[in-house]
């Protein structure tokens, strides 16, 4: 056969570079969030900023948190952008973000927790569990195969206000596993 | 006796390209270089263009994977500069460059195609605008289709999140049926002068026909359309858009009592919606921002509310054969961005 066939693409190259970068950095972990202010990364899907502020409570009330910083991401289809990230790493020792909700929220909430982690700050993206494929292509387009984040049972967008803390209350020790445990 | 291409040669190149990821599950053209060069030998862009990016997976597209797409979608390389033109005109649309490919509402792009670049490529501008059986029509929206996928990466089940997707996604490329529409091409609505060869774009959510074939009353016709536009399905955010791609038999005898595109836009926009009851109904009467949630607030039960904010939102185009008075509703994901781009050589 004279010609190849052409690879449509364009990836040959750049997954060589990937495959030998060094994996994505991650925050060191914190013992406990005593004192810590937690930065609530909201994504503005339905039902996402009441279970980030439950799960901020939960954080103040049982494990000693002592306050919380609340943003809204303008567009929950794309990662959160440098300046609000520079500003939540300023501001906060930790992140929760999410809810991962949909196709490109979910894959964002995940980028955003890899971009915390890279600035320094221990993050838990939350996802509903219906977005795991898709949040765990991001994080290996990110550079950080095998991210762990938390989910919560899909739907989300439905619960009632009561259910929506009853969520938060089930999510939370996967949320500080994540922002205490090392790997 | 010319010898036939070797079929199972051809068999072993197709069933490559599956084993490789690269195919929307119909057969591929195999691509080879002596093949894509005809393709980037019908435009002066550089091969190394980027022609769209999609930050949030760090991919993008050039000249040179369009072509590769393009020639293993089946498109003939003249074919070529309709496809770049289909590209630029969605990448103008907000929706194509953020999350819309990643959608679970799984969206649909429309390529409509105006001017002589109709004719001198052999675009279907006549009966069963929608497809299939044309092989412009059909190639140049798979093209558009297999970019995404390839060059972007998105994928189904793994980037893309439809959940359900609709029908003819990747296989919409309406020709205006220019010769038949009393009305300006739909290109002039996107900033082009008449005439041109030009391509328009945005996503849709699906496509819903009205079929109204016996009323010579243009302004029943209208109300069979605001009800289909009006339907509590469609509505998630405060506003919506829709076009309406009307067949040259209803587009004529609105013309014909008057209504020119925008008096058609205007009536649409000012009778197209929903009162609170029924919206409350269907649990969409509440409105946190833009979002529509299910309020048990029966205050504004009585009270119209319009759901298309502007002209833009109602785009206009006339397309399909003159033997049936048959019209399509096409729900726009997010809002056109209102221009068309001219076909460049």
């Amino acid at each position: 056969m004279p010609y190849p066939i052409l690879d449509p693409t364009g990836t040959t190259a750049s997954a060589t570079a990937t495959a030998t970068k060094t994996r994505a950095p991650r925050a060191p972990r914190r013992r406990n969030l005593r004192g810590a202010t937690v930065g609530l990364l909201v994504n503005t899907k339905q039902n996402a900023a009441p279970f980030l502020d439950e799960v901020g409570r939960l954080l103040i009330a049982e494990h000693g948190a002592t306050g919380t910083m609340a943003r809204t991401k303008v567009n929950f289809a794309a990662p959160a952008p440098d300046d609000l990230v520079k500003e939540m790493t300023t501001g906060c020792d930790v992140i929760i973000t999410g809810i991962g909700d949909c196709g490109s929220c979910s894959a964002s909430a995940v980028a955003d927790g890899i971009a915390f982690e890279a600035a320094g700050l221990p993050a838990a993206a939350i996802c509903s569990d219906a977005f795991r494929v898709t949040a765990d292509a991001m994080a290996e387009l990110r550079g950080a195969p095998g991210y762990r984040y938390a989910t919560t049972p899909h739907p989300v967008a439905v619960l009632t206000p009561d259910q929506v803390k009853q969520r938060a209350a089930q999510v939370l020790g996967a949320v500080m596993k994540l922002l205490t445990e090392p790997e | 006796m010319t010898p036939t291409p070797d079929p199972e040669e051809a068999q072993a190149a197709i069933e490559y390209c599956y084993t490789r990821g690269w195919s929307d599950g119909l057969p591929l053209v195999p691509a080879s270089q002596p093949l894509v060069d005809k393709f980037l030998a019908t435009t002066s862009r550089s091969p190394d263009e980027v022609i769209g990016e999609l930050e949030q997976v760090g991919r993008n597209c050039t000249v040179y994977l369009a072509a590769v797409n393009a020639a293993m979608a089946g498109c003939l390389p003249e074919y070529f500069p309709v496809v770049l033109a289909a590209f630029d005109a969605l990448m103008r649309e907000r929706a194509a460059r953020g999350g819309g490919w990643q959608s679970t509402s799984g969206p649909a792009p429309m390529i409509v195609v105006n001017g002589p670049v109709r004719h001198e490529l052999g675009f279907n501008a006549q009966g069963g605008a929608f497809g299939p059986g044309f092989r412009p029509n059909a190639t140049v929206a798979r093209a558009i289709g297999l970019i995404v996928r390839n060059a972007f990466g998105i994928r189904p089940h793994v980037l893309e999140q439809a959940t359900q997707g609709l029908p003819g996604r990747w296989s919409i490329c309406l020709a205006e049926n220019e010769e038949e529409s009393p009305w300006p091409p739909f290109a002039e609505d996107g900033g082009l002068p008449a005439g041109a060869s030009a391509v328009t774009a945005t996503l849709l959510r699906t496509c819903e026909f009205v079929d109204n074939r016996h009323t010579p009353d243009p302004v029943q016709v209208l109300w069979d359309v605001a009800d289909t536009i009006s339907r509590t399905g469609s509505l998630i955010f405060r506003d919506t858009s829709a076009g309406v791609v009307f067949c040259p038999e209803h587009a004529q005898m609105l013309a014909a009592a008057g209504f020119t595109k925008h008096d058609v836009q205007a009536w649409l926009i000012e009778h197209c919606g929903r009162t609170g009851a029924d919206l409350r109904q269907a649990g969409k009467n509440g409105l946190r921002g833009i979002a529509r949630f299910a309020d048990a607030d029966t205050s504004q039960d009585a009270t119209f509310t319009r759901i298309l904010p502007s002209p833009r939102h109602v785009p206009i185009v006339v397309a399909g054969a003159r033997n049936a008075a048959i019209s399509m509703v096409v729900r726009v994901f997010g809002e056109w961005s209102g221009t068309a781009v001219e076909v460049s050589k």
